[in-house]
């Protein structure tokens, strides 16, 4: 057999094949899950349905989708901080995590009564009925595979964690710790975004369970624990808008076409992947769709950012100097594009037929180059061509088409002829 | 499964969390020994507190931190917010962009009332389900010939169950598919979703182009035949039930008690101001409107909203009347305001230990005219359909006992669709209300992309979707006025020098979620306590509470926020 297989789904392999996820939700908005559930590379199908061959099959325990509720849908969560679960579990954990520990009654983010909670585990406080979602994450982060934090809060802390919160809330690696590893030894992994790009969760969810699965090496993560791959580069460097910022072209107000730095895009500056992933499926994006980007992938959001709407100080400079510079390069862009909008047929000396060479129907009207215009054309094809074959001297000696300008030639008289419909119309019946 | 607890018939219900619902909901009830719910109690279990956090911040601020409360209808109420500073700015926002907003808003209802139908309640009704708690129905389901089969596709009742099964079934699949395809068209002019990008005051934030419009129109025309296909399937499952068991009727019953505040506005009456609210208001393509037992009251958004008024009670909050001056004692048109009107509330969070007799959830009540109401699609179509005085669209008529559809041809031919005003309003009914509510959204986007594309051709796309507007230094009240898939979504701002002083969210559950201080439940309470136990076996399942219960397509995260 020219390439092993075994081991990558098709024969079983030797692993277990099955990995659990716990879902929990702390101070969210449930936006996580809706974009996990919009995810189509892989898809929540995709995983859960076994579908991937080399995937290990995803068991994914989550309140917004599981079929059981209550006792039935937390029993396994119970198990799985037991240690008799019988299978690999990662938590994902969504929304930040509250400061309700030091609480001596009550909770901020709860589920579950303490009946469904495991046995021998130290609930917070006194007896907290329903059970804090800090209680299960004390539980289930010792014995868990992986911890995965999903979206902005989870990650860093999001918006409760803002300027003014009252919740005293907190990212999932601050709550466990630096020093935290997963029982396969693996730091709290981050996948941030407010909402995060759903791909780029359900690819790093599949990338740690065939690790977990033992049928690949864990990929890179960076030293905030966010996949590498996904978020070691600037959103500016791929946004379709960074070619009007090169040319020092800015929007003045939302809805202009031209680069949002100065109506308050942090883009140069942030690190996240949705002009080149799109919001889903390739389509959409922040500033793909005009929206001006406000950090929110961002440890430092929100608060790093406000207020939303204004041009960030550092934009001042940057911008500034591509005002002078991009000036000066769009005015000789424009100078070739003039060149290059111009067929070879309208350039030659000798028109042929052609009446008005250089002229279209929709108001074209390319006159004769300016002398300046002729002495860089002339020079540009030169650099263009050194040391290649000159497609421009080519292009003189090529005779002129005999057909241009066909209907004058033929005497067709468009005047005289009248639409098809004054003459006669077949309705959808009768076709 | 290996992991399942059973419950004896008769002891207390304790679901905790009940899945498939947005946020955390937790119910508590006693049965009596005839298998009756009594004493419901709907706790909402998460609070992040974003009304505390809003204040004191730039009220630049306003949009991209209050629609983050709700990841599930965070674009509701990024309009909501721009609409708020709207009024507070004195902005008016050109025909263009609030055409532009109109169709994102519809949009996000065709991502979210699949999703609710096939993925939060669909399961309730599917073969596995129904096998296991009514096997009696799941053999006359097989021997039920599907109604709408020409529309919908399915012989039997039975294959719609089927359908209906998480993950394996085809409705499942197919709804997560429909719920991207109108994720696809959202985010080509709202960058993002959820938590969409570029939504502003005055406008929309997007570089709308023919390829934009043409994109999204291509998404919305699938919801043509996709949401007559979906009305035909709970239709079906609706008169199955009902034929079956007349005692379904009860399952999840509540009040004809409903409101709503509209949405999508017409661009060439929405102004912003309070003062002409309750003309463009009236003038939406869902008319705002407040029902008591059924009948009317108004239709006229300051009517509506000046009457709302919230109670702690029975929530982790301090009580804030009596606490300070009232703050706001007149409405922009100078009638007098409760201190319990959102411009005059404030959040002063309390934890504590929940007491099923005292405090016990971190949902507030709003109640108005101190009546317990209902919002979502249901109460949308109902105030259309019995106001009678939508303008003149397209593909909506409404005849005062009823909303008409007018549907265009796609695959299926042109055809003509009813939802009529129920006798009995209940868990069933208010599924089949989404899935009209689905074939509504999607008219409502078809007719505002058309409208779009006419606007894109008269002004340009560049010069009309946004107007310049400049945020004074005064003292200056607002509110925004929308809905979202579930319906009323209000945004009550105080600011002063740029801050925020104060910022009121009312989200649809929250409405609907708890007891007020009468003691008085809200609907979710309500519908479970009239619900019946008809499951002939695996009673520990409480199916029919949950049908109750997640048949207004709770939010928590949105209600407590």
């Amino acid at each position: 057999m020219a390439y092993d297989v075994a081991g990558h789904g098709a024969f079983g392999g030797s692993r277990e094949g099955i990995v659990h996820v716990f879902w929990l939700s702390g101070m969210s908005c449930d936006g996580c899950s809706v974009a996990m559930l919009g995810a189509a590379n892989p898809s929540v199908e995709d995983l859960v349905l076994d579908r991937v061959p080399d995937l290990p099959l995803v068991v994914m325990h989550h309140p917004m989708i599981s079929e059981e509720s209550g006792h039935d849908l937390l029993a396994p969560y119970a198990a799985a901080a037991e240690g008799s679960l019988g299978a690999p579990y990662i938590v994902v954990l969504e929304g930040s995590i509250p400061d309700d520990q030091p609480l001596s009654a009550g909770y901020l983010a709860a589920m579950g009564t303490a009946g469904d909670f495991p046995r021998g585990a130290r609930l917070g406080g006194a007896a907290v009925q329903p059970v804090r979602v800090t209680d299960w994450m004390i539980a289930l982060a010792p014995r868990a595979a992986a911890c995965i934090a999903i979206g902005t809060c989870a990650t860093w802390g999001g918006i409760p964690a803002a300027a003014g919160n009252v919740t005293g809330s907190m990212s999932l690696m601050d709550f466990l710790g630096s020093d935290y590893r997963s029982a396969r030894g693996i730091a709290v992994v981050n996948v941030p975004g407010c909402a995060p790009q759903g791909d780029n969760f359900t690819e790093t969810l599949a990338a740690v369970v065939r690790y977990l699965d033992g049928s690949r090496d864990l990929p890179e993560f960076d030293e905030l624990g966010r996949p590498a791959w996904l978020f070691d580069q600037t959103v500016h460097r791929h946004c379709p808008k960074a070619g009007y910022y090169e040319e020092g072209v800015f929007a003045e107000e939302p809805g202009d076409n031209q680069c949002l730095v100065e109506i308050g895009c942090w883009g140069p500056v942030v690190q996240c992947n949705i002009v080149e992933r799109g919001a889903i499926n390739h389509m959409g994006g922040c500033m793909v769709a005009g929206g001006a980007c406000i950090g929110c992938t961002m440890p430092g959001f929100p608060d790093k950012y406000s207020p939303f709407y204004k041009s960030p100080p550092g934009s001042a400079i940057s911008g500034g100097i591509s005002k002078v510079t991009g000036g000066g390069i769009r005015r000789l862009r424009r100078m070739s594009m003039r060149t290059a909008n111009s067929e070879s047929i309208w350039d030659r000396e000798d028109a042929g037929a052609l009446d008005h060479p250089g002229h279209t129907g929709w108001g074209l009207a390319h006159g004769s180059k300016n002398p300046l215009e002729k002495i860089n054309a002339h020079f540009y094809k030169k650099l263009q061509y050194r040391g290649s074959v000159d497609h421009g001297e080519r292009n003189k000696k090529q005779p002129q088409p005999r057909s241009l300008d066909i209907l004058r030639q033929k005497g067709v008289d468009l005047d005289a002829s009248t639409d098809v419909l004054q003459e006669h119309v077949i309705t959808r019946e009768e076709l | 499964m290996a992991y399942e607890q059973t419950t004896a018939p008769g002891d207390p219900i304790e679901i905790d969390p009940v899945s498939r619902v947005a946020g955390a909901l937790s119910l508590r009830a006693s049965v009596d020994p005839a298998g009756r719910v009594s004493d419901a109690r709907v706790m909402a279990t998460t609070f992040r507190g974003y009304e505390v956090l809003l204040q004191d911040r730039d009220v630049r601020d306003s949009i991209f931190i209050s629609s983050r409360a709700c990841g599930v209808c965070g674009g509701a109420h990024a309009i909501c917010s721009a609409l708020a500073m709207e009024m507070t700015f004195g902005i008016r926002p050109p025909e263009f962009g609030i055409v532009i907003r109109n169709v994102l808003a519809a949009v996000e209802n065709l991502t979210d009332h699949p999703s609710h139908l096939f993925l939060r309640a669909g399961p309730d009704f599917s073969e596995p389900v129904v096998r296991d708690t009514n096997p009696e129905l799941w053999t006359r389901a097989q021997a039920t010939a599907a109604a709408g089969q020409d529309t919908h596709g399915f012989t039997h009742v039975s294959d719609i169950m089927t359908g209906l099964t998480r993950f394996t079934g085809v409705l499942y699949r197919e709804a997560l598919a429909m719920s991207r395809t109108a994720r696809e068209a959202y985010v080509l002019m709202g960058g993002k979703y959820p938590h969409p990008q570029t939504i502003v005051p005055g406008g929309i934030s997007s570089t709308v182009d023919p390829s934009d419009l043409s994109l999204a129109l291509l998404r919305v025309v699938k919801f043509i035949d996709y949401s007559r296909r979906v009305a035909a399937i709970w239709d079906d499952l609706v008169s199955f039930f009902y034929e079956a068991d007349e005692r379904y009727l009860h399952v999840g019953a509540a009040p004809a008690n409903f409101i709503d505040l509209g949405m999508w506005d017409d661009p060439e009456a929405y102004d912003g101001t309070y003062e002409n609210a309750a003309h463009w208001g009236e003038r939406r393509w869902a008319t705002p409107g407040a029902i008591v037992n059924g009948q009317l009251q108004t239709t006229k958004l300051p009517a509506i909203d000046s009457d709302v008024e919230e109670f702690v009670d029975h929530s982790f909050y301090e009580d804030w009347v009596g606490k300070g001056e009232q703050r706001v004692t007149e409405d922009p048109n100078g009638n007098p305001l409760s201190p319990r009107h959102p411009w005059n509330k404030r959040t002063l969070p309390q934890p504590g230990a929940p007491n099923m007799g005292g405090k016990y959830t971190w949902a507030t009540a709003p109640r108005w005219r101190r009546h317990a109401m209902e919002t979502g699609p249901g109460a949308r179509l109902w105030t259309t359909a019995l106001a009678g005085t939508l303008p003149h669209r397209g593909f909506l008529e409404p005849t005062g006992t009823s909303l008409r559809f007018g549907v265009p041809h796609t695959a299926l031919p042109a055809g003509e669709l009813e939802w009529h005003v129920p006798e009995v309003w209940n868990a069933f009914e208010r599924n089949r209300a989404r899935a009209y509510g689905l074939l509504h959204s999607t008219l409502v986007a078809y007719e505002n992309l058309m409208i779009g594309f006419d606007l894109a051709r008269i002004g340009g796309t560049e010069s009309g979707i946004f107007n310049h507007y400049k945020i004074p230094k005064d003292h200056v009240i607002g509110a925004g006025y929308w809905g979202g898939a579930r319906g009323y979504i209000s945004h009550h701002i105080e600011v002063n020098d740029r801050v925020i002083q104060n910022y009121q969210i009312i989200a649809p559950s929250t409405f609907m979620a708890s007891r007020d201080s009468t003691g008085t439940p809200g609907p979710f309470e309500q519908a479970v306590m009239a619900t019946p136990a008809l499951a002939s076996q695996g009673h520990e399942r409480h199916i029919d509470v949950l049908r109750a219960i997640r048949s207004f397509d709770p939010c928590m995260s949105c209600s407590t926020h």
